[in-house]
């Protein structure tokens, strides 16, 4: 028989890069800052984030993009506290949002209005961190009860973030959970993360997290 | 756990390369770095299930472990099914 070998040399996640770049260039010319906010399934980005629409919503015209495996259930909790669009992608079985889902979902938002746009990634600390969105970055959400060492465990995540929000900080009395070394432990996988430290339930630090999405609206940053 | 979508972004560049030569692929060989985020085992049963769906007709899959982050097609090989001259 005939065997031929075709050279190809074609990363993988090249098609996915091209069509992220193409929704960063869609959001830079709309003036829109994104954020894609990943973690482990339950962390609290959709709670994050319904107080953050309630708090902010009209304010900084944010817009959100929400995934998951199966439902709705978190574009419904989101959609009560906006008057805008929450727009669903169910991804039927995939752990992550990819570049082609977020475009497509942009179709159906009003980018003309929109300053802020949250992408919540489907609830996974591994898989969303090989795929780019598009986003200006990411923000890693982790809580009191996932333990210190999860920044160690899923070390791709960490690195891959620029912000981490630790979440549940109303939780700290009740487990042993001891915050100083979970952050020296997510800046040994990357030095230049910055923390938050938030309880959407009792709104401790919620503040700093405003101001903060505040200053990165005013800044324009988008790329 | 995101090896299924690989598999089938694989199976895409592969077919927009052959076209209808896709049905005599008989070697897939992929570069994937330690730090690429994905197991090597589970990413070769994927692409071996893949690559048993038309357009293809079984071509075997050849994970070449490299350091690093790289994850690639390296190279194709078909079987045109003429004797060799
Ligand atoms: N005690 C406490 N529970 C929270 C907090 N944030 C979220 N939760 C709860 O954690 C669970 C998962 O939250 P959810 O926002 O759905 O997480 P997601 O899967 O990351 O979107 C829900 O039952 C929330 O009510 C918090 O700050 N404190
Ligand atoms: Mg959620």
């Amino acid at each position: 028989m005939a065997v031929r070998t075709i050279e190809v040399r074609e990363r993988v996640m090249a098609r996915n890069d091209e069509l992220a770049g193409g929704v960063r260039r869609r959001l830079a010319d709309a003036g829109i800052v994104a954020l894609n906010l990943v973690s482990s399934p339950g962390a609290g980005k959709t709670y994050l984030l319904e107080k953050t629409l309630a708090a902010l919503g009209e304010e900084l015209d944010i817009a959100v993009v929400t995934g998951d495996v199966q439902t709705q259930n978190d574009a419904d909790r989101l959609a009560r506290h906006t008057t805008r669009l929450v727009q669903a992608v169910v991804t039927g079985g995939a752990c992550h949002l990819d570049a082609l889902q977020v475009n497509t979902a942009l179709d159906a938002i009003d980018l003309t209005r929109t300053r802020l746009l949250f992408i919540e990634n489907v609830g996974n600390l591994v898989c969303p961190a090989s795929w780019d969105l598009g986003e200006l970055c990411k923000v890693v959400l982790f809580t009191v009860t996932e333990g210190e060492d999860k920044p160690l465990k899923y070390p791709k995540m960490f690195q891959n973030a620029k912000y981490a929000v630790l979440t549940k900080t109303d939780l700290l009395p009740y487990v042993p959970f001891d915050v100083a070394l979970a952050k020296v432990n997510a800046r040994a996988v990357n030095p230049a993360l910055e923390f938050f430290e938030v309880s959407a339930t009792n709104g401790s630090g919620m503040e700093a997290w405003f101001a903060f999405l505040r200053g990165l609206v005013a800044s324009g940053a988008t790329v | 756990m995101h090896e299924m979508s690989v598999a089938m972004e694989i199976a895409r560049i592969a077919e927009q390369k052959l076209g209808a030569q896709a049905s005599m692929l008989c070697t897939v060989a992929v570069e994937v770095g330690d730090d690429s985020g994905l197991e090597p085992s589970s990413l070769e049963f994927c692409l071996d299930v893949v690559f048993r769906t038309p357009p293809f007709t079984g071509a075997k899959p050849e994970i070449l472990r490299r350091a690093g982050n790289v994850l690639q097609v390296a190279y194709l090989e078909i079987d045109d099914g003429c004797p060799d001259d």
